[in-house]
């Protein structure tokens, strides 16, 4: 309706008491075609992310590449430096000491794939962002701590200000507030 | 809420074709030891490779059945039945063991050091007579058993007064058995590997030997479990009740003791290897020369490497048809680990090695006593009811996290 | 016994790991409240005081062994590794309970480990510290012990990636950065707490930065449990890794005592033993003095004496193969090595090992010792030593008979070899204080996932959900 309006509101946001309460109208959201939904909790909740049509997530990939990438190069940097850059002869022991290549092969591949899951989940959630616009949603502070949010974002295409407003406050919302951009 | 859970109708037919395959083997075992043409000496052979196989999957139903009541998780208490069948063939295992008493001669060197070549083995192993002699040797495996049977049994025996009387208490007796009881399983089971497989090179010594042989039973004693209970969850009254959360336990088990196999086998090759010493070095030596080094990269690749990759996806885990693939690829290479370890320290050349038909005899032989083993475990598993209902955790068991009924 | 029949006798043995009368409101408030208090407590001012000397003693012997050399100590030919190496075992060691605890218990479901596995991964990351101190500084020159590391450089000379040492460098340098990652990841949701939390301005920007902009966003938690475990699931082969590799530096040479195949899961069971005995060691009088009864309960206690007791055991199992295989071996030399442990000129310490490790921890069989913590503190206290002494008879006793009675020799430790030991545990105890002061050590989100409050109720939701497509739905259809 108010079509000049979105371009600065960042979505609507409904706060709830409970997880019962936030997932269940999670659900009722996305049941009523909403897309770009956003839930904030103070820990984690598997039913909400289920609930607004997040099911899998990529980190295990990022972590089988560092892994396989970290293992094998460990192993060319120990091939490659004791068998061909300086080879050496160390009491009797063949160039490609495999055996002895193992435990630097494994820490490696152990190393990278840290890596992998952690900066894996960073980038894939767009931190380090110290701003963002939910944070001026009036009392978001408490997502931290005791409330849960629920926001539908503008941009979702059955986005329509007022009657947005007035769904979620249908599901039970303790508040519901504009957030700007 | 009491429904029974009695064994379905046709575990009966699963248990005769095992004794029937069994049959099978055994026949086969009986013409390959005739064609062979040195039957006694083969018949010793083949049968410690054999029985060390199948004790050694009796033995880990028992440490499993001791660690579950440790432990208290869920997936202990659907498997418990399995595992207390698999632990009660420690008393037929007891009487096969006879053979290998009987064969002390054929099988270990030390029980004649004069007949052993080299001088200097020969002064080594006259040092460890004390302890590697016929008299005490036997006088352990005695020892062994019964303790081993007494574990079995009386776990057993709680288990099914808990089913009679209902009495939860019952669950407290069985852990405070299972505490020391697995501290004298794990003493037990590190000198029966020491004694039985280990001194087949008495000149060897590995301080790691125990605890192998402990995560190797571990291994093929979780792959059989999970073989039985795909077996079950897909019949009555069992389907529904292992559900695919159950197998993806299960399946993270066996991926654990793969990988802990895998940890000391390479540990004690590293060790070994790394000190290059001229009485621990050949036994490694000996096994990666001619046929045997093909075993050696198998069970590199498939006793570690393959179930393990397998095994990191959470569909598989979930998949009972497929997770039984992997727990059969498992059990097979148990096999081939205990043939690898085992054999090579037989006087064989290897032209004699390297044949098929030698291997075969050894296959049948593990068959022919698969038969007997598998029969006594499917006779216990469907004389009682497949859940211990009457434990406390029953419901939580039934109904936790899923859809229930 | 005949008339206990249904469910009496049998107590439920899982006890709530979380006393009664919590929200999640008074539950971020209990553990954040001590970091934003504003005074300081004298109890603590006066701990951090003693440990912050025992710190200062610490760098005033290394900056003396930098000046002077490894001559300080008493190491000397055949006894080349001592105090040092002992203590780098011996802390590694310690810090590995807290991967355990919070890694290995993770991936068990073990849901009691919520409320001190920070705790102990930043005992992880402090005796890592510690530990690391010790080699560094025993290669005598540390100013270039960058030459550990493999890097293109002028000499044209690569590292011997077939010793042991390099598995140690690439091992503990992997476990404390991945320990660090670990640790901090596991922050993040509750540094963006204390970030929301805060009263001052410069508390929130630090929080804030540190936080990086968390806020609770429900993709964010899916892609963070994720991460976080799998990050357990590389912690616990990694951390069995470090001590099996820290165990190799002795295993793969051929000195007797040291070269026996059974010394990985030895070494591993030893080091979990260590760090469960100082978890409770530190965590005992910390749970008293903080009032945190509520948090850190009687389960908990029970639980890690159990562990202590299961890794003791498989210690205790660890020196019967090395006895029984010493004389099983045959060889002279293990044999020798074996009487010369229990019966050469340092019997005294392998009995008092045998005392600490073994003997006294068998109380923990008892129900009503592990429920006691007086008792329970003071085993830990006997593992701390044991495990100490153990690596002591390991090495020293293995090192000062050499092959050659020639060459045969007693180590003494010097003064700077106490001063630096007891010196860590000074810097140790430091970072301990600093830690539990200044960073909420107790994990603040994943105990308010732990309290009934914070279980999704199934049943109301489908009742809710079967009024939908009447009621709500069609006004928004448009």
């Amino acid at each position: 309706m108010n079509k000049q309006e979105e371009p600065t509101i960042y979505g609507v946001m409904a706060r709830f008491d409970t997880p019962t309460e936030i997932v269940h109208a999670a659900k009722q959201v996305h049941a009523a075609g909403y897309r770009q939904v956003n839930a904030y909790s103070p820990f984690p909740i598997e039913e909400l992310s289920e609930a607004i049509g997040f099911h899998k997530d990529r980190i295990s990939l990022t972590v089988l590449a560092g892994g396989l990438s970290g293992a094998i190069g460990g192993f060319l940097l120990q091939y490659w430096t004791s068998a061909i850059d300086y080879p050496i002869n160390v009491g009797g022991r063949p160039l490609l000491s495999l055996p002895s290549f193992v435990p630097i092969i494994f820490e490696s591949g152990i190393l990278l794939a840290a890596f992998g899951a952690v900066i894996g989940m960073i980038v894939m959630n767009g931190l380090p962002r110290p701003y963002h616009p939910v944070f001026n949603a009036p009392g978001f502070g408490r997502a931290s701590r005791d409330r849960f949010f629920l926001c539908i974002k503008s941009t979702d295409p059955k986005f329509d200000g007022p009657a947005t407003h007035e769904f979620l406050i249908g599901l039970g919302a303790k508040g519901v507030t504009d957030v700007e951009e | 809420m009491n429904k029974s859970y009695q064994a379905p109708a046709d575990l009966g037919r699963i248990q005769y074709s095992a004794v029937g395959l069994g049959l099978l083997g055994l026949i086969g075992w009986i013409v390959g030891l005739l064609v062979s043409g040195h039957a006694r000496e083969m018949f010793f052979h083949t049968y410690l490779v054999a029985y060390v196989f199948w004790v050694s999957v009796a033995l880990g139903c028992l440490g499993w059945l001791m660690i579950q009541y440790l432990g208290g998780a869920s997936w202990g208490l659907l498997i418990r039945r399995i595992l207390e069948s698999g632990a009660s063939t420690l008393l037929p295992m007891a009487v096969l063991f006879v053979p290998v008493i009987v064969g002390i001669g054929d099988i270990y060197h030390w029980a004649n050091p004069a007949g052993i070549e080299s001088e200097e083995i020969r002064a080594l192993v006259e040092k460890k007579t004390a302890w590697l002699n016929p008299s005490f040797f036997t006088a352990r495996a005695v020892f062994y058993f019964v303790v081993l049977v007494l574990l079995a049994t009386v776990l057993r025996r709680l288990s099914h007064r808990l089913d009679r009387e209902g009495d939860p208490s019952v669950i407290q007796t069985a852990q405070n058995w299972s505490g020391p009881g697995f501290l004298l399983y794990g003493l037990v089971c590190t000198f029966a590997s020491i004694d039985w497989v280990m001194s087949l090179e008495p000149e060897w010594f590995s301080s790691m030997f125990g605890l192998l042989s402990i995560a190797g039973s571990g291994v093929s004693s979780m792959a059989l479990i999970i073989s039985v209970s795909v077996v079950l969850a897909g019949r009555e009254p069992m389907s529904g009740v292992i559900r695919p959360k159950h197998f993806h336990d299960l399946g993270k088990l066996l991926m654990a003791l793969v990988c802990v196999w895998a940890y000391f086998s390479f540990s004690q090759l590293l060790i070994i290897w790394s000190g290059n010493l001229p009485e621990e070095i050949p036994w490694y030596i000996e096994r990666f020369k001619g046929p045997w080094r093909y075993l050696g990269v198998a069970l590199i690749l498939l006793h570690f490497l393959l179930p393990f990759f397998l095994l990191l996806s959470r569909d598989l885990k979930k998949n009972a048809r497929r997770l039984v693939l992997v727990a059969w690829l498992v059990i097979a290479m148990r096999f081939v680990d205990l043939f690898w370890v085992i054999v090579p320290s037989f006087d064989l050349d290897h032209h004699q090695v390297a044949k098929f038909s030698t291997w075969a005899i050894y296959i049948a032989a593990t068959i022919g006593i698969g038969g007997v083993w598998l029969g006594w475990f499917f006779w216990q598993l469907r004389s009682h009811s497949l859940l211990p209902s009457n434990d406390p955790q029953i419901e939580e068991v039934l109904h936790a996290g899923g859809h229930g009924h | 016994m005949a008339e206990a029949t249904k469910n009496k006798g049998y107590v439920d043995p899982r006890p709530p790991v979380i006393g009664p009368g919590y929200d999640f409101n008074s539950l971020t408030n209990k553990i954040a409240d001590i970091v934003f208090m504003r005074h300081f407590q004298k109890g603590w001012l006066f701990g951090l005081a003693v440990a912050f000397l025992g710190a200062l003693m610490l760098f005033n012997t290394i900056g003396y062994l930098v000046l002077k050399g490894v001559g300080i100590w008493g190491n000397s030919v055949p006894v080349g590794w001592a105090f040092d190496i002992i203590n780098f075992v011996w802390w590694i060691g310690i810090g590995h309970a807290g991967t355990l605890i919070s890694a290995v218990l993770l991936l068990l479901r073990q849901s009691w480990r919520n409320s001190i596995n920070r705790f102990a991964e930043a005992m992880t990351l402090f005796a890592v510290a510690c530990a690391g101190l010790f080699p560094a500084l025993h290669t005598g020159r540390p100013w270039v012990d960058y030459w550990l590391f493999p890097y293109p450089n002028t000499m044209g000379m690569w590292p011997n990636f077939r010793s042991p040492l390099m598995w140690d460098v690439f091992a503990v340098s992997t476990y404390a950065t991945v320990s660090a990652l670990f640790w901090y990841i596991g922050l993040i949701p509750d540094l963006a707490t204390m970030r929301d939390s805060a009263k001052e301005k410069w508390q929130r920007m630090i929080f804030g930065m540190l936080a990086m902009g968390w806020r609770g966003d429900a993709r964010h938690w899916h892609r963070y449990e994720s991460a976080y475990l799998l990050l357990a699931g590389l912690s616990t082969p990694l951390v069995l890794s470090v001590h099996s590799i820290v165990s190799f530096d002795f295993a793969v040479g051929i000195i007797p005592g040291w070269h026996t195949t059974v010394f990985p899961p030895y070494f591993v069971a030893g080091a979990i033993y260590a760090g469960f005995a100082m978890v409770l060691t530190i965590g005992i009088p910390v749970r008293k003095f903080y009032h945190l009864e509520d948090l850190i309960t009687m389960r908990h206690i029970r639980n890690m004496s159990k562990v202590m007791l299961a890794t003791g055991l498989i210690v205790g199992y660890g020196y019967l193969m090395e006895l029984f295989i010493s004389w099983y071996s045959g060889n002279t030399y293990e044999m020798f090595m074996m009487k010369n442990r229990m019966f050469g000129p340092y019997g005294y310490m392998y009995w008092l090992l045998i005392l600490c490790n073994i003997i006294v921890p068998q109380v923990l069989w008892i129900k009503k010792y592990r429920e006691n913590l007086k008792i329970v503190f003071l085993v830990s206290m006997f593992i701390n030593v044991g495990m100490w002494l153990e690596r002591f008879v390991i090495i020293v006793m293995s090192l000062n008979r050499d092959f050659l009675p020639s060459s045969w020799r007693m180590y003494k430790p010097t003064v700077f070899d106490f001063s630096m030991f007891f010196g860590t545990i000074g810097f140790f105890l430091t970072l301990m204080f600093l830690f539990i002061r200044f960073v909420p050590m107790i994990p603040i989100f994943e105990m308010k996932a732990l309290l009934p409050q914070s279980k999704v109720e199934e049943k109301r939701e489908e009742a809710v959900e079967g009024s939908l497509p009447g009621g709500v739905a069609p006004q928004f259809g448009d």
